[in-house]
């Protein structure tokens, strides 16, 4: 892999630029800036750095600032120019009518007089006007301005551009999910994914299965969802956020496959993962979290509901979990009726129906805690069934209920009554010492991941080993300070 | 292309003529003759080649395999069903827009979501379920499916068997019955963990049986653990979780191990 200089004629040439808003092109040629650096130092986490500096100035973009950027930074003449400029087109003659402040730019901004550019900066100004388009709503013309980046990164094969390349991707699929036409990019990214696979792109990689499953995920197709899953290697993740989005797909994957207690494990973490500027995702995730734990059987703590920012949209859920808490079916239903709607747009729907299940389970725990004999006629009129044979199925739902080991009773069926078994000292089993084993195994497991997430700085290793003659000292110290301890110690005995 | 399609149909009319007397073994082999020619059309998943008779190829071969996923049901081949209805869910998820959707969507899915509830496959009930649009949960086919399930996870099985009465389908019947004999399982399982004793009546009652003889068959076949003694049933109930009255040495030492060689690698 060839690394092709930074040129170093930019900045000299980039300061005479002065007639677009010079702050937001300044900043603009930071990022190109710290490209190239990247590009030259093979360093990664110099283009994350473009990719989160861009982010900040996004919300402030105008058509007339991109545009005199792209002249600046693509050489004349290119193909990428070419490509670029009739994108903008459109947005362009939609703002003239209201923006009156911005200067003429277009036509004056000195143009760049390089002969080439990297490729990486190419792909850049593909992504910035992707993004541009995105934020000021052409979602068409986004959509066929992603496109043509994705194209042009067929093309390359270069390690330096994994990072910019996964961003793109994302956005490439954004564009065609905001215009519902997901199931059309399906076949590219398969492709996308097995080149970045054939490549050891791995953010890439990741980047392009989380894409895929989100598409999958989008028609409800859980069932391919999981294959892919099951059957892509996965190596350590490389972005937080992409193993947060990965988690809460497979949350919901293993939700819908009744896998509860992996569908928790997964949603928690993930919501615990996510930033807290991604609020949206968070809502979602404790969402999904809240109805597999309820499925589950345990009951969501009342702060889960009171997170700030949350707390509105989780209102449904939380009257839902109150519901499930009473064991009332009456009110179970009419919480489900009530917010219907939003369970629908959730996708939740379906498992809101498994859940009467859990109300029926709860209430009948309640009831064989609240009596020692109760009979089974009372049971189906505390539980709300309305059947035309309430009694035997209260019965059938009670000896199930006993099998499953929901509540520890047994029935007369002469007598047509349910009797609860006195409840045995919990302590005397194994049962504590396995969920104190089960919290340190998650302390540990958390400590050495939090090892393993530290980052060291590149040359810290070779300081130290200028400093041998002081280490040797250190040594010599610790050693003479442990002789002491031991002679003390021989002391106390 | 005319030709074959045109050959097709008239060897699917056969099929129709055979299918319609309830002869199954005629029209098996003439299937397995139709899926072969179905083969050479190449309009059907996965080529999609479109062409101007396109339209009337898919919707031959979505009715010949309608045909055979009833007619798997009627030979009581289950292996065959969930083949043909494989190969049938393409035309209902991909030719969506293409082709009109079938009357008999639904009702085959439905009967879909019972073999697998049947074959206590319930996660990939509920895969399924996922795929389906919230319009089609009305629809009666797939909501006895639904609410079987419900009433299955409930436990209220009579609400299952009384479900038998009230089937969408004709061929749904064939399920159910092997529904009946999953739910007597069950409802055995659970009475076993339930009751102390049940009387001869009302165990004949509780497990559906119309004889005395056969609910003794049944106990010598399947729970020879439960005992008859003169009128009365006793299960031999299950030894319940005792508490703990020796330590669990071997697993406490590996867990204590596990914890220093964790907290070695934290000092």
């Amino acid at each position: 892999m060839t690394v092709v200089p930074p040129i170093m004629g930019l900045d000299v040439e980039m300061s005479s630029l002065d007639s677009a808003p010079p702050s937001l092109l300044s900043q603009l040629r930071g990022v190109i800036s710290s490209i190239e650096k990247g590009v030259a130092s093979k360093e990664m986490r110099l283009m994350a750095r473009a990719n989160r500096q861009m982010l900040a100035v996004r919300r402030q973009l105008k058509p007339s600032t991109v545009n005199a950027f792209l002249k600046n930074t693509l050489p004349a003449g290119s193909d990428a120019l070419a490509r670029l400029l009739p994108f903008l087109a459109a947005v362009e003659k939609s703002e003239k009518d209201m923006d009156v402040d911005t200067p003429p730019a277009t036509g004056q901004s000195p143009v760049s007089q390089k002969q080439s550019v990297l490729p990486e900066v190419e792909v850049f100004c593909y992504l910035l006007v992707t993004i541009f388009l995105i934020d000021q709503k052409q979602l068409e013309v986004a959509k066929a301005c992603s496109s043509a980046a994705v194209k042009r990164l067929q093309q390359l094969n270069r390690r330096t551009l994994d990072v910019l390349a996964a961003r793109v991707y994302y956005y490439y699929s954004y564009s065609y999910e905001l215009t519902d036409s997901l199931a059309d990019i399906r076949g590219i990214l398969l492709a996308l994914h097995q080149t970045a696979t054939l490549r050891h792109d791995e953010l890439g990689q990741e980047t392009l299965l989380n894409l895929l499953l989100r598409n999958y995920l989008h028609y409800n197709l859980y069932d391919h969802a999981e294959k892919l899953r099951s059957k892509t290697q996965r190596s350590e993740s490389h972005s937080n956020q992409q193993l947060c989005r990965y988690l809460y797909y497979l949350g919901k994957i293993r939700t819908i496959q009744l896998e509860y207690t992996d569908a928790k494990e997964c949603l928690l973490q993930a919501a615990r993962k996510a930033p807290a500027s991604a609020r949206g995702f968070r809502i979602q995730c404790t969402k999904w979290a809240v109805i597999v734990r309820l499925l589950l059987g345990e009951i969501p703590e009342r702060t889960t509901f009171m997170q700030p920012g949350m707390r509105k949209a989780l209102r449904p859920y939380f009257e839902l979990t109150n519901a499930v808490r009473i064991g009332d079916l009456e009110l179970f239903r009419s919480v489900a009726d009530k917010h219907s709607s939003v369970f629908t747009s959730d996708k939740s729907h379906n498992l809101i129906v498994r859940l009467r299940h859990n109300v029926i389970r709860t209430g009948l725990r309640n009831i064989s805690i609240a009596y020692s004999r109760i009979s089974l006629a009372d049971v189906a009129t505390k539980l709300h069934l309305d059947s035309p044979t309430p009694v035997e199925d209260a019965e059938s739902i009670v000896t199930k209920a006993i099998r499953d080991g929901g509540i520890d009773a047994s029935v007369d069926h002469a007598k047509g009554w349910m009797q609860s078994k006195e409840t045995g000292d919990i302590y005397s089993t194994q049962e504590p010492q396995h969920a104190f084993h089960s919290r340190i195994a998650f302390c540990l497991n958390t400590h050495n991941e939090a090892v393993k997430a530290l980052r060291f700085p590149p040359d810290a290793h070779k300081k130290e080993l200028e400093s041998a003659e002081k280490r040797r000292e250190r040594q010599q110290q610790e050693q003479e300070l442990a002789k002491h301890i031991a002679e003390e110690d021989d002391d106390d005995f | 292309m005319e030709g074959k399609l045109a050959d097709i149909t008239r060897l699917f009319q056969k099929f129709k003529a055979a299918y319609d007397k309830n002869d199954t073994e005629t029209s098996d082999n003439i299937l397995s003759q139709l899926k072969v020619k179905l083969t050479e059309l190449p309009s059907l998943p996965p080529l999609f080649k479109s062409s101007p008779s396109s339209i009337q190829e898919l919707l031959l071969a979505r009715d010949i395999l309608e045909h055979a996923v009833v007619l798997s049901v009627k030979m009581e081949d289950q292996d065959a069903f969930e083949r043909h209805f494989l190969q049938l869910k393409s035309y209902y998820t991909d030719t969506r827009g293409v082709i009109p959707p079938s009357g008999q969507e639904y009702p085959i899915l439905g009967l879909n979501l019972l073999r697998l509830l049947v074959q206590n496959r319930i996660a990939e009930f509920h895969t399924e379920l996922e795929l389906l649009p919230p319009a089609a949960h009305d629809h009666s086919c797939i909501k006895h499916a639904v609410e079987l399930e419900q009433s299955f996870m409930e436990g209220a099985y009579n609400r299952v068997l009384s479900a038998r009465q009230a089937v969408p389908h004709e061929t749904y019947v064939y399920f159910m019955d092997l529904l009946a004999k999953t739910v007597r399982d069950e409802i055995a399982g659970c009475s076993e963990k339930a009751y102390d004793s049940l009387s001869l009546v009302e165990a004949k009652k509780i497990l559906m049986f119309a004889s005395d003889q056969e609910l003794l068959a049944y106990v010598l076949d399947d729970h020879p653990d439960w005992e008859i003694r003169g009128t009365r049933v006793y299960f031999q109930r299950a030894k319940k979780l005792a508490p703990c009255k020796e330590i669990p040495s071997l697993q406490l030492i590996n867990q204590t191990l596990g914890y220093a060689r964790e907290l070695e690698r934290i000092v």
